[in-house]
């Protein structure tokens, strides 16, 4: 599996120079991937159907347990070869979609790649992979919708999807985390088996709920699903691909995976069953009322994606068969139909709107027999395999009316949606102004491919039921059961309701302009939607994170430094309040005359300093506590110090009286106030750093360094003067570092005077 | 015994002396640099070999046994960071050969680069505290000069900013490095260690580790204490700009590292719950205030702030696996970071600006630039499976394996936040048609450019290979964890188990 | 006499940073100078003080007959001393550079990289 996938990745990769090599077969030859891929799916099938797994393991960060873990079972196959066979069928459509666009080898590359990830999500088997695996999607989608980049919609709504979906993957990353944790092993194929230890643990409903988010994210689930019609944006190809048939249903995907661990708490069929039940009712109701080809299978996309979640919610034998049956009917009519609304706006010049389009027939008669196929199939007409996909689920939902009820409504607006993309815009009289050609010869396969699968599948129901369906549905309720999927199961209450649907939907189509003025009049509850709440959240974090720079940065060094200072008295405040105040206070030696004096000195000189008005006496009153250190130095044995230190500082207080008068005399005097808060401010530092020192002075320690010196400078190092010695020889790199420092500040004072900005040079 | 760990520091100082002599001939100080930033790479890679099995290499300057002489001592990650110091000198200097103009080559860029990764290598190396303060001073000494050469307004007024809070810093670590010695009669840190775990007294020894939590806060660039960083790094020129970024919040974040797991370690509750907190903070701030800017280059520096935060979040959970990640997010955001600093430099080289708003349709007209934007973008976001996912995941992993939840959630919120910044640059940068036509400044024929973008590409090569080699690379960091967790073997390598 | 040298090292470290807290260039780099003699002065008392003579060995003698003053501070004030030196110098010329240039010595005014 490894190996078909990377195969697929190194496709993607390859597909720019593939397309600068030989633009016109491209398609043609990055498929070979991709069909490699089902190829051997299929050859799987029989061993998968009998129970046996295909696995594979490769170590790839032992310390965190990642390994590159596969495993085939019966979910995977099904969802795989939806994956990799639509995707070929994409691929061939893109040739032609694209011909002559110059980027087309980079939408190759996007979309192949896209495919190589979300066969990677359905294969992996480590949940670390699937997390990695499920980012790729939401990054290619990411340059798949905003593909057309020129126009601000499109990267929009590129941001939104990534966003949402990403959002959503971070609290999945927790969740699995978590997940893993709980269940104490990363493998998906080992954690389905201990259903009964996370039903116990106590992360239970957090793991259950951040998954849950992160699933119904990335399946558009309510309230996350506006990103869906949003992503309309994307070309075509990536719309058909992406938003019905794949990405959007790794969530679906990821719950069923889990259900076997998950699923068997009254939580999560309350919560997927409502959400699930919301966005089935929300996204078919929303679709009735839309104009554009696309938005309206974007809603039912986001209708049919919350229908398999409410199947999964209700969580019997039977409705997980019909969700599984479900998704291989939706996949075919789904991108059959987009495949079709993106030939007809391709070839007529970009139409979008159902209201426009009419008469298509003639210049387009293959797409109007495919898109037959799929709009009956999609409205769940026999001998469809969407109505085969609808008996099932109704049989089903026996015991549950509320949930019938609900699918009467959402199977009325597929028939709707089925007719308005499926019939309107090839029956009635052409527009004049519309000029159409048939879609070119590598976009056929898709339609014609899907097309009659909507069809075919439903003669080969015995088949397909044990083949596909059924491996699938084990492996969601990890228990042997047989599915048997009949094109006419008699005349019974299901197919009674089926009719009824079907009645109801039609009724629908005949007033559909009706519809659509009245969403056109609700239009404004637009304002109240989710999409609106996501717009109100991002400028609000885009506001708090201005005011926020705003307050913070205000560009006054002042500012910053009063922070700094603030924050250094409060933490080593709060450590002194935590060790509970000094300790001792003993042992001081007593205070001679000298010093005494010496420090009022200071303190004086240290006042004159701060207070003076006059940059003269300032800097003066500077060096004269420069002096007095030297004075210190002499009385505590350190001459060396001492000269050094009279030497420095006159040496400083000599270039600043040089320099000041190259400045401006003080006038930029503070506010009272502003200077009482900074003397409480410096006060509070001084005290602190008073305290600290004090502190230390207690701690009677030897010095086995220093004696060291004392005792080896003359012996081994040859030096009386122990100072120096451990300036050149003890500790001669520092001395090293020192005289670095020294250089390179002339240096630089040098390059700072001498190199000015031209501008500056010409005058500015 | 052998010279070997001095190498890092006495490279860089013969290239930068022989630079200085070769003032006035520009060409033969890009020949010096280059070489020199080879060599550097060189032995980086030659100590990395030799300590890469946990051995710890130390070296007793002038031969004067420790604690009494300055030791070098090298550990897992000291070499790290050693290689990533020659990593980025070979890029960065190869760049700036390219992109920088000839006055600030005339006036010394060179030798202050080398200086500069002395200093930094300095840091890395030594073992000793007050020695560290050297470096940092030469570091910082080259930086301030680096920053402000060129000596245009915004640089000039960034410098003052930088320079008054650094030496701030540099006063606080003074002071910290004064009360530790008055305490312990010692300035090597295996020393200090060890005496320190001897019952020095404790209350006291937190109030002194807080002055170094400042003075090193203020240097990584910590919450509240990382506003030089906004006002100053977006002012020089790319090349310049590149090489803080990779560098000195790092040499500020090591330090931390470094001493608050050998030294500091008696109080974690109250410590590094501290650096947790602050660790938090630092990267919601850092990432609101990019947020807020709409220049690509400034994005980029204030994202640095949220970066570090990522690096402390490690510290301050403290168990083994979360200092794996800090280790991997240091190596991945220094090598990222860097690069997306690069790009930059080649946009503004192109069209002439930062300006989001006046930039645009590089994505039709520059599909290699914006593929390594991208690929390094995304790696800084988190995305799978780059180097910067790995180093995410491990610590969003080492915080909920504790149950470190608020943490947790800031670090996941942070990385959406981050993921929006770097879309946005992409959008308007590179998706966006410009709303004028802004013709190439400076359209270099093919070969020419490719060479310009050869640094660039080794570096996603880089983050790229971190992602698929995340085993080998994730050994190595929690062999590297697992030494600072157990500082033992570090003190008795210094010490001779003394 | 500890008790006295801490209050001067507070001072120092007081004065300094509330000079730095104002508005002038060179209020700014006094107010640095002072703080790095607060550092000094901090390192040399926190480092012990010791009423003995002068770590010079007198001619004549091998050992020291009495103890004297600790030399490791004072190598690193030294060391400490001529870094300080150095910078505030450099930090001198930048400050002068920046006046010139930008036409103020209000340390307010200097926020374009913040504000643009």
């Amino acid at each position: 599996m490894l190996t078909l996938l990377s195969i697929i990745f190194i496709a993607a990769l390859l597909a720019p120079f593939v397309h600068r090599l030989c633009p016109k077969y491209t398609g043609a030859i990055l498929v070979t991937a991709p069909i490699a891929m089902v190829i051997w799916l299929l050859k799987k099938i029989p061993e998968v159907g009998h129970g046996h797994p295909v696995t594979e393991s490769f170590q790839w960060v032992e310390k965190l347990d990642l390994e590159l873990a596969f495993h085939l079972d019966g979910l995977s196959l099904l969802f795989a070869l939806l994956i990799s066979g639509i995707g070929s069928l994409i691929v061939l459509y893109t040739q032609g979609y694209f011909k002559g666009h110059p980027q087309q080898g980079r939408f190759m590359m996007y979309i192949i790649a896209f495919m190589a990830s979300m066969l990677g999500v359905v294969l992996a088997d480590h949940l670390l992979l699937v997390f990695i695996f499920w980012e790729l999607t939401s990054f290619t989608s990411y340059l798949l919708i905003g593909f057309n980049h020129n126009s601000p919609d499109a990267r929009n709504a590129a941001l939104q999807a990534m966003l949402v979906t990403v959002l959503g993957g971070l609290f999945l990353m927790a969740g699995i985390i978590m997940l893993a944790g709980a269940a104490d092993t990363w493998r998906l194929s080992e954690i389905i088996q201990r259903g009964d230890v996370l039903l116990a643990h106590k992360n239970y409903l957090p793991i259950l709920i951040l998954v849950c988010i992160g699933a119904f994210t990335k399946s558009a689930q309510f309230p996350f699903h506006f990103w869906l019609p949003n992503a309309m944006q994307a070309p075509t190809p990536a719309s058909a691909y992406l938003h019905s048939s794949t990405m959007v249903k790794a969530g679906v995907y990821l719950l069923a995976r889990l259900h076997p661990a998950l699923g068997s708490s009254e939580e999560w069929t309350l919560i997927l069953t409502t959400i699930g039940t919301i966005t089935f009712l929300l996204g078919a109701i929303m679709a009735l009322g839309q104009k554009v080809l696309k938005r309206l299978l974007a809603y039912t996309t986001v209708s049919a994606l919350g229908a398999m979640i409410m199947l999964l919610g209700v969580g019997t034998s039977y409705t997980i068969k019909a969700m599984a049956t479900f998704i291989l009917a939706h996949a075919f009519y789904k991108a059959a139909l987009f495949l079709i609304a993106g030939g007809i706006t391709h070839e007529t010049g970009g139409e979008t709107s159902v209201d426009k389009l009419g008469g298509l027939r003639k210049a387009m008669p293959i797409s109007f027999a495919c898109a037959i196929l799929a709009g009956l199939s999609m409205g769940g007409f026999p001998p469809f395999f969407g109505f085969v996909a609808k008996e099932t689920w109704l049989h089903a939902l026996d015991h549950y009316p509320l949930l019938v009820g609900a699918t009467v409504i959402g199977g009325a607006a597929y028939v709707l949606v089925g007719f308005a993309v499926g019939f309107k815009p090839f029956l009635g009289k052409m527009p004049a102004e519309l000029h159409a050609h048939e879609i070119p010869l590598s976009m056929r396969f898709g339609p014609i491919v899907l097309g009659l699968c909507c069809l075919a599948f439903s003669f080969f129901t015995g088949s397909i039921g044990h083949n596909l369906v059924q491996p699938a549905a084990t492996a969601i309720v990890a228990k042997e059961l047989e599915v048997h999927l009949h094109l006419w199961a008699g005349f019974n209450k299901a197919f009674v309701i089926s009719l009824i649907t079907l009645m109801i939907g039609i009724g629908l189509y005949c007033s559909r302009s009706f519809l659509v003025a009245t969403a056109g009049r609700l239009g404004v509850l637009v304002k109240f939607g989710p999409d609106a709440a996501y717009q109100f959240l991002l400028n609000g974090v885009l506001k708090f994170a201005a005011w926020h720079t705003r307050v913070l940065q205000t560009g006054i060094l002042r500012d910053y430094i009063r922070v700094t200072v603030l924050t250094t008295v409060a933490l080593v405040g709060a450590a002194l309040v935590r060790a509970g105040g000094f300790q001792r206070w003993e042992n001081l030696a007593p205070v001679s005359i000298r010093i005494a004096l010496v420090a009022i000195l200071m303190i004086s000189a240290t006042f004159a300093t701060v207070h003076s008005k006059s940059r003269l006496r300032s800097i003066l009153s500077m060096g004269v506590v420069g002096f007095c250190m030297a004075i210190l130095f002499t009385f505590f044995g350190a001459p060396d110090l001492a000269m050094t230190q009279l030497v420095i500082e006159t040496l400083t207080v000599i270039l600043l009286v040089l320099a000041f008068h190259h400045f401006p005399p003080f006038r930029h005097g503070s506010k009272k106030r502003t200077r009482a808060t900074d003397i409480i401010i410096a006060a509070s530092v001084g005290i602190t750093i008073s305290l600290l020192v004090l502190a230390a002075l207690h701690v009677q320690t030897p010095t086995p360094v220093s004696d060291f010196y004392l005792e080896h400078s003359y012996k081994e190092a040859h030096g009386r003067n122990v100072v120096n010695v451990i300036l050149v020889d003890f500790r001669a790199l520092d001395t090293l570092g020192e005289i670095t420092v020294l250089t390179i500040a002339a240096l630089g004072a040098y390059a700072l005077m001498k190199l000015k900005p031209k501008k500056e040079e010409g005058g500015e | 015994m052998t010279l070997l760990p001095s190498l890092p520091i006495t490279i860089p100082l013969a290239g930068a002396v022989l630079c200085m002599l070769f003032r006035r001939n520009i060409r033969a100080q890009k020949g010096i640099a280059l070489f020199t930033s080879f060599l550097i790479l060189l032995t980086s890679l030659t100590i990395f070999a030799s300590t890469k099995d946990g051995t710890i290499a130390v070296m007793n300057v002038g031969d004067w046994p420790a604690p009494f002489g300055i030791t070098l001592a090298i550990d897992m990650l000291s070499s790290v960071m050693l290689l990533l110091v020659g990593l980025l000198a070979v890029g960065v200097s190869a760049y700036a050969c390219f992109d920088l103009d000839e006055p600030r080559m005339k006036f010394g860029f060179f030798p202050l680069m080398l200086i500069l990764l002395m200093g930094v290598n300095g840091a890395f190396v030594t073992g000793d505290l007050f020695n560290l303060y050297v470096w940092f001073e030469v570091l910082l000494t080259a930086s301030f000069i680096l920053l402000a050469l060129g000596g245009e307004r915004a640089q000039l007024a960034g410098s003052i900013k930088y320079v008054t809070l650094n030496l701030l810093s540099s006063a606080l670590f003074l002071a910290g490095i004064g009360i530790l010695y008055g305490m312990a009669g010692t300035l090597n840190l295996a020393d200090l260690a060890h005496l320190v775990k001897d019952g020095a007294r404790g209350d006291l020894l937190t109030m002194v580790a807080i002055m170094f939590m400042m003075a090193f806060g203020i240097k990584a660039g910590m919450f509240p204490l990382y506003f030089w960083l906004p006002a100053s790094y977006p002012t020089p020129p790319a090349a310049v700009t590149a090489l803080f970024s990779g560098l000195l919040t790092k040499v500020g974040a090591y330090s931390m590292i470094r001493m608050f797991t050998l030294v500091f370690d008696s109080d974690p509750e109250f410590l590094h719950g501290l650096i947790l907190v602050g660790a938090g903070l630092t990267m919601l701030s850092g990432v609101l205030a990019a947020t807020a800017q709409y220049e690509m280059r400034k994005i980029l520096a204030v994202h640095i702030v949220s970066q570090i935060g990522y690096i402390l979040m490690g510290l301050g959970l403290f168990t083994e696996l979360a200092l794996t990640g800090s280790i991997i997010y240091l190596a991945h955001v220094i090598i990222v970071k860097t690069n997306l600093f690069l790009v930059a430099g080649a946009v503004n080289r192109l069209k002439g600006t930062y300006d989001l708003k006046k930039l645009g349709g590089l994505y039709s007209e520059r599909p290699g630039l914006s593929l390594l934007f991208i690929i390094s973008a995304m790696s800084l976001a988190g995305v799978p499976p780059l180097s910067g996912f790995f180093a995410k995941i491990t610590l969003i992993i080492a915080g909920i394996q504790i149950e470190s939840w608020a943490i947790v959630v800031v670090a996941l919120g942070v990385s959406l936040l981050t993921l929006y910044s770097m879309t946005k640059i992409w959008a308007y940068v590179f998706w966006k048609p410009a709303p004028e036509p802004l013709p190439d400044l400076d359209p270099m024929p093919k070969g020419q450019w490719f060479v310009f973008l050869l640094p660039m590409v080794g570096y996603t090569v880089i983050s790229i290979a971190i992602g698929v080699f995340a085993g080998p690379v994730f050994d190595y960091a929690s062999e590297a964890a697992a030494q600072l967790m157990n500082p033992q073997a570090y003190i008795d390598a210094v010490l001779g188990g003394v | 006499m500890e008790v006295v040298l801490a209050i001067v090292i507070g001072f120092l470290y007081g004065g300094g940073l509330y000079l730095m807290m104002r508005r002038n260039l060179i209020q700014l780099i006094i107010g640095l100078g002072l703080l790095s003699h607060g550092a000094n002065l901090l390192i040399f008392t926190a480092g012990g003080l010791r009423k003995g003579g002068a770590p010079i060995l007198a001619d004549g003698e091998k050992v020291f007959s009495t103890i004297p003053a600790d030399p490791l501070p004072q190598a690193l004030i030294l060391t400490s001393i001529v870094i300080s030196f150095a910078v505030t110098a450099f930090a001198l010329v930048l400050f002068l550079r920046t006046y010139q240039t930008v036409g103020t010595d209000d340390v307010d005014e200097l926020k374009e990289t913040e504000t643009e």
